[in-house]
């Protein structure tokens, strides 16, 4: 009973530690491994098992155990390795091109594609009519076809 | 009006395919080769790996350099790093300098294989890789032999303690110290 009640306190001293719960979410292992590029084989964690990545991957896994948040990790991470060990570019300076130039292009690509429709539907078939709610323009100035219409009205 | 836009669209099309060949072309022209036998090794400065402070390779002009480029989860390191220290503590009085980089490294575990095999020549952390890639480090270890005006006199892709290079890292040294 006595050796029964040891070993239970022992198992509550050491896996308290381990238990500890963190005063906001536990980031993400997975999460980071698809944040995080493998510095030697240039993809991400996740998809490296190139011992510089092991490594990182045990970085993180302690991180994680300590309650660092995902933001604290990856600060870390780019003070030993730079802003390269980042799969995505941040938010900030010249990186912010890289996320508002696709945004720009796509908008510019569907400004042309709407131009490119508009004129298409606007355009005649050879042979084609006039459309008949369009006045021809006759190319008579306002006072020659208002006298115009003054001579036809006498044959009405 | 229409003439000029399509001349316009044209201009953009054929500005935007001359800007994309031109980034081929940067990308191309500047990829990073190892410094060949005989040409002056790059110049850095880095940070010290076990302190504060920076050390710059211009610094050891007219001595003989050895560089070793290295990293805490590379295996092969391991076994050279006794073999490094040993010759380091043969040749430094003869005035050869040995300096160890570690690069793509988690520091604290750089520090921890420092401490772990008593290396005790100067270190230096390049995390971000950007000074190995331009001795176009491929894999670790590899070993440059520098003469005293800092031109590459050798340069060993691997372990010093393969039995090709033992041979070839000692003559190296004594032909950067002569």
């Amino acid at each position: 009973m006595l050796r029964l009640a040891a070993v239970m306190a022992a198992a509550l001293v050491f896996a308290a530690p381990a238990a500890a719960s963190c005063a906001h979410p536990r980031a993400s292992m997975n999460f980071l491994q698809g944040q995080v590029m493998c510095p030697t084989c240039h993809t991400t964690l996740a998809m490296s098992d190139a011992p510089a990545a092991q490594r990182i991957r045990v970085f993180i896994a302690k991180k994680i155990d300590a309650c660092w948040t995902t933001q604290q990790i990856e600060a870390a991470l780019v003070a030993n390795y730079g802003q390269g060990i980042l799969a995505a570019p941040s938010h900030k300076g010249f990186d912010l091109l890289a996320w508002w130039l696709p945004i720009l292009g796509v908008l510019a690509g569907a400004i042309v594609l709407a131009f490119g429709v508009w004129r298409w539907s606007r355009r005649k078939e050879p042979g084609e009519p006039d459309k008949p709610d369009e006045p021809a323009d006759s190319g008579l100035d306002e006072e020659t076809e208002r006298r115009l219409d003054d001579l036809l009205a006498r044959f009405d | 009006m229409t003439a000029r836009l399509k001349t316009g669209g044209q201009v953009i099309a054929l500005a935007c395919i001359a800007g994309l060949l031109a980034l081929l072309v940067w990308s191309v022209v500047h990829q990073q080769k190892a410094p060949s036998v005989g040409s002056m090794a790059p110049a850095f400065t880095l940070q010290r790996l076990e302190g504060p402070g920076k050390v710059s390779l211009a610094s050891y002009r007219g001595k003989p350099v050895v560089l070793n480029f290295w990293a805490s989860w590379c295996d092969p390191c391991k076994s050279e790093a006794a073999v490094l220290e040993r010759d380091w503590t043969t040749y430094r009085g003869r005035g050869v300098v040995f300096l160890g980089v570690d690069y793509h490294d988690v520091n604290s575990d750089g520090r921890r294989f420092v401490s772990a095999h008593a290396l005790t020549f100067p270190m230096l952390e390049d995390g971000s890789g950007s000074v190995t890639s331009r001795y176009g480090i491929s894999q670790v270890p590899e070993t440059y032999v520098l003469n005293r005006q800092g031109r590459v006199v050798a340069h060993l892709r691997g372990p010093i303690t393969d039995p090709g290079f033992a041979t070839d890292f000692q003559n190296a040294i004594a032909k950067a110290a002569a």
